[in-house]
């Protein structure tokens, strides 16, 4: 019987091998190996334009970032613009999942309405972003959207306008996906639960306090988690919204900039390696949050 | 008492749906207008005679002729929707596999390797192309759609293993082992009890999976350089906009035409989406 059992033991083993092995496989090629790359980079001078190998340089990079003033102001922009179109992002989703938790006539139409700024390939829509909210001189109302960026560069400082429009890009394209998790949330809640509260108070704020966020945190956690991180390595939309001209720069895009317009792979790898670990604590604080949720709730 | 709630549902319900939905389709409208606006409309001054800011009076379909006769656009979506099909294959099939020995099986190191591959969403990507790109050359796949349906399941395995590792841990283990007492396999339960149960996880991690490789931009920017071979996200920015001259029009009536069907897919399929998400997270 015993031997049975572990001889079953080892089919399990061996079967759990073959079935992550394509998984394993493929990530030692495109995941392994350009994280070594990175990492072995960020401790050297590599750079396109040098002649000649590359020299280790130990840790000095990451030492050069620790003394670089332009590295922190990206890191203070970045946590800006997390923070910012986070909050926003999740207020608005909480906003469109509530709406939608309960059926109404044209409620799929609705749905599909929400759903389609997440949906859309950000690459497309981003132009038409840009179209609205940038538009080139010759275009009809061109002069109504100059004057607006006039007034809030002139508040804010040169670069205001445009950063304000990657935020609400970003705000507009997440709040989409973030709605559809909560939605997703808010079905998962026994309905029994929600009628029980409705007995219980009569007021609809606490209700929600009370009943539905503590109830949504795996979902609120997953959310945040997945707009920091997309916020931490923006690129391309911040690219294509400034039209490369970046006065605010975030982690993402000026480790892009050190690499391809000043050819400084090693400081940029460096810099971009920084944010790994800055990610890992935010996913571990938010962990703990959803945690103390389960446990409370058992 | 009736007047009362009625007002309510107009001050908490009606309103601000309208003020989101009309909020969120604003930039679609705005897109629609430009592709149907005659270029003559569209680069003419704010206070010409007979303008109309939000509608246009003479609608034109001009630029969709010029997208269709003067690009490759119908190459780049198909191209794009091979890519995106192939490479949502290949990660829904590793997602499954290791979501299902993740949840289910007992074995050394399941832990370390579990939480490996879900480290791999934290590495920024921002570099990863310089030594990718070194990859793809020396295997030669190089400009060829191989190039992106071999890189996108990175940013595609780590997600759909979760999602499915947690549906799969929604189903009883009951069921399982009932099977299994029948006499069937493990292998067996897993392919004929287990997979057919998940299929809401499985078409969710699907979608999400085909729309973030539809939508994906600088792998498709730098692994692929010549126009027929070309995604619709990178091949409407790139062949669309030369040097600063953006052509608005053809440009707008690439992005609506380039994005339905990932419409489509989730019109079809967005009920199934929000039920695997629902499972998938609580579990």
């Amino acid at each position: 019987m015993a031997a049975a059992r572990s001889a079953g033991r080892a089919r399990d083993i061996r079967l759990a091998y073959l079935l992550l092995a394509p998984t394993l496989l493929l990530f030692g090629v495109v995941i392994a190996y350009p994280v070594g790359w990175e990492v072995w980079t960020s401790l050297t001078d590599l750079s396109p334009l040098k002649d000649g190998s590359a020299e280790f340089v130990g840790l000095s990079n990451y030492r050069r970032l620790l003394v670089d003033a332009e590295f922190w102001r990206a890191t203070l922009v970045t946590v800006v613009y997390a923070v910012v179109t986070s909050a926003g992002k999740l207020a608005l989703g909480l906003g469109f999942a509530l709406l939608l938790a309960r059926p109404f006539r044209g409620r799929a139409l609705v749905f599909l309405a929400i759903f389609l700024p997440w949906a859309y390939p950000a690459g497309v829509s981003v132009i038409g972003w840009y179209w609205t909210l940038n538009p080139p001189t010759i275009t009809a109302y061109a002069p109504f959207m100059g004057h607006l960026k006039f007034y809030v560069d002139s508040a804010l400082g040169g670069g205001a306008w445009a950063f304000t429009s990657v935020m609400l890009f970003n705000v507009w394209r997440g709040s989409s996906f973030i709605a559809v998790l909560l939605l997703a949330g808010i079905n998962s809640i026994p309905p029994e639960l929600f009628e029980c509260a409705l007995l219980e108070s009569k007021s609809p704020w606490r209700r929600f306090r009370l009943v539905t966020v503590p109830l949504l945190k795996p979902f609120l956690a997953l959310g945040v988690f997945l707009s920091i991180t997309s916020a931490f390595a923006d690129l391309s939309n911040v690219w294509m919204l400034t039209a490369g001209r970046i006065v605010f720069p975030l982690v993402g895009t000026h480790a892009y900039w050190l690499a391809v317009k000043v050819g400084q792979y090693g400081p940029a790898s460096a810099l971009a390696l920084t944010m790994g670990p800055f990610l890992l604590v935010v996913l571990l604080v938010l962990f703990r949050l959803f945690d103390r949720a389960e446990r409370s709730a058992a | 008492m009736v007047i009362e709630r009625r007002w309510k549902k107009w001050v908490f319900f009606y309103i601000p749906l309208t003020v989101f939905v009309v909020g969120t389709l604003f930039p679609f409208y705005w897109m629609t207008v430009t592709a149907i606006r005659p270029d003559a409309e569209l680069y003419r001054s704010w206070r010409a005679v007979n303008n109309a800011p939000f509608w246009t009076l003479h609608p034109t379909f001009e630029h969709f002729r010029d997208l269709l006769a003067k690009t490759t656009f119908p190459r780049w979506l198909l191209n794009t929707f091979y890519i995106a099909v192939a490479s949502t294959a290949i990660s829904l099939l590793c997602g499954l596999l290791a979501g299902y020995a993740l949840a289910r099986l007992r074995f050394p190191m399941a832990g370390a390797l579990g939480t490996s591959i879900f480290v791999t969403y934290l590495v920024p990507p921002t570099l990863l192309f310089i030594p990718l790109a070194d990859i793809i050359r020396d295997f030669q796949l190089g400009n060829t759609p191989w190039a992106l349906i071999l890189t996108y399941p990175t940013f595609l395995i780590p997600f759909c293993t979760w999602l499915l590792m947690g549906y799969f841990k929604t189903i009883p283990k009951e069921l399982e082992e009932c099977a299994r007492i029948d006499g069937a396999t493990r292998v067996g339960a897993m392919t004929r009890i287990i997979f057919p149960i998940a299929v809401p996880g499985i078409l969710s991690a699907g979608i999400f999976a085909f729309t973030l490789s539809w939508n994906e931009f600088i792998y498709a920017l730098i692994f692929l350089s010549s126009p027929e071979r070309k995604t619709v996200p990178v091949g409407v920015v790139s062949e669309l906009i030369r040097g600063d001259i953006y052509f608005w029009g053809q440009l707008m009536a690439g992005a609506l035409l380039g994005s339905i069907p990932v419409a489509l897919v989730y019109s079809f399929f967005v009920e199934y989406y929000v039920t695997g998400l629902t499972g998938s997270v609580k579990g």
